[in-house]
């Protein structure tokens, strides 16, 4: 069973890194001179994340 | 896996957020972190708590949960009033969609024995069903989200923060009056004698409250976590040809298509996502195998687990949010969907505890 077990959190791990990985890839450069400010709160700009409370 | 070389790899990823992407995702990664370990060192979960209140009339797990909506809210609500244009509430919308997605997720969440958060920190730790549960939950999630206009076509009022229409304090004192009710409901369920102190639970609380709040200054909008697995799930599936955005009403939104295109490493429910699943697998490294310890599960229970997993994303995506989303963030922000969720999932989970028992979990 600790021997199934330890295979699949290895998968469970693999298998995240490489969508992470996949996903650095093909998705869109970062640009990293539009980097937003470390502390949102004080910063003059509106959140602009996606979140599970709202509709959009 | 003992600890260091984890912490060493965590700590490599922390410096590639900051130089490659930003110094906010970097700090909202060690967010993450921390509540992750406090999720899997207090080993502080929500559905538990509630099962423990049920069947055995421990009321706990409860307490710690309302100490911790009431902490978040004593900071988060003066903060949004401070900060109005800065920083947004979990605003849902009262809806058709919120009661059926509350009731089911509860339900859900006590067969697959974990929330968002749960199945999260759960998955980091090395629990078998958990680990299996976390695909399928965000496939569910993202069918909920590209199906979520059709729901709110049942019938959906706009969201109402108690923050916007009385005031911070107001809703403060508004907030906490339903959650003392809470508690005193909770004191009479179980009776007298019931100790209702864990000092390890309650010193959890505190601290998730704290990073809850951070999540809130920082990120500019509260803790979140099943739309990052919906968001992950949508970008597998538009990669493989699958799944149009432009036409779904959700997802053709320009946040949502702006978050497609973009590394999950830019969207904020997503760092959380990975410090909290990081947070939880340094907890369990070097411990022994939270999953040795474990019965290992038939094939039915399997079947049954997965299911639920699936369902618990789909439901969470038509309630607003998990325990998190809808209940920590939506209450302690002002939103009136959370005082909806919250006892539409608890009554749900009185299902869920029987459906529980009835597959011997």
């Amino acid at each position: 069973m600790k021997k199934n077990v330890s295979w699949l959190a290895v998968a469970f791990w693999l298998v995240l890194i490489a969508f992470f990985a996949w996903d650095w890839v093909a998705s869109d450069p970062v640009n990293v001179r539009q980097e937003p400010p470390l502390i949102a709160a004080g910063s003059g700009q509106a959140p602009s994340g996606g979140h599970c409370a709202s509709t959009f | 896996m003992t600890r260091l070389p984890l912490a060493a790899v965590l700590a490599a990823f922390f410096l590639a957020l900051a130089w490659f992407v930003s110094l906010r995702q970097a700090v909202l990664f060690l967010v993450g972190i921390g509540m992750g370990s406090v999720l899997a060192g207090a080993r502080f979960g929500f559905t538990t708590g509630w099962r423990r209140l049920i069947e055995q009339r421990d009321p706990s797990g409860v307490m710690a949960q309302l100490l911790l909506l009431a902490a978040a809210a004593a900071v988060s609500m003066p903060l949004l009033a401070a900060f109005p244009t800065d920083l947004g509430a979990a605003l849902g919308p009262p809806s058709i969609s919120l009661l059926v997605g509350a009731f089911v997720f509860g339900a859900a969440m006590q067969v697959a024995d974990g929330c968002g958060s749960g199945t999260l920190y759960k998955a980091g730790m090395g629990v078998p069903l958990n680990m299996t549960i976390l695909p399928v939950f965000a496939l569910g999630s993202f069918l909920g989200s590209a199906q979520l206009e059709q729901w709110l076509q049942l019938g959906a009022i706009r969201p109402v923060s108690l923050v916007a229409t009385f005031g911070p304090w107001e809703a403060f004192g508004l907030t906490c009056a339903g959650l003392l009710l809470l508690g005193l409901a909770a004191r009479a369920w179980v009776g007298k004698g019931a100790s209702w102190f864990n000092r390890r639970l309650f010193i959890g609380a505190i601290l998730l409250a704290v990073l809850a709040i951070l999540n809130l200054l920082i990120a500019g909008q509260p803790w979140g976590v099943v739309y990052g697995f919906g968001l992950w799930a949508a970008k597998v599936a538009t990669a493989a040809g699958l799944f149009d955005p432009a036409a779904n009403a959700f997802w053709s939104q320009p946040v949502n298509l702006a978050n497609l295109s973009r590394s999950v490493f830019t969207d904020v429910t997503s760092i959380t996502n990975i410090g909290i699943l990081g947070g939880a697998f340094l907890i369990a490294a070097g411990r022994s195998s939270a999953a040795a310890q474990r019965a290992p599960l038939t094939a039915r229970q399997w079947m049954v687990g997965i299911i639920a997993g699936f369902v618990l994303g789909y439901s969470s995506r038509l309630a607003f949010g998990c325990n998190i989303g809808a209940m920590v963030s939506g209450i302690s922000t002002g939103s009136v969907h959370g005082w909806i969720w919250v006892p539409l999932a608890f009554c749900g989970s009185l299902i869920g505890v029987r459906i529980r028992r009835h597959y011997a979990f």
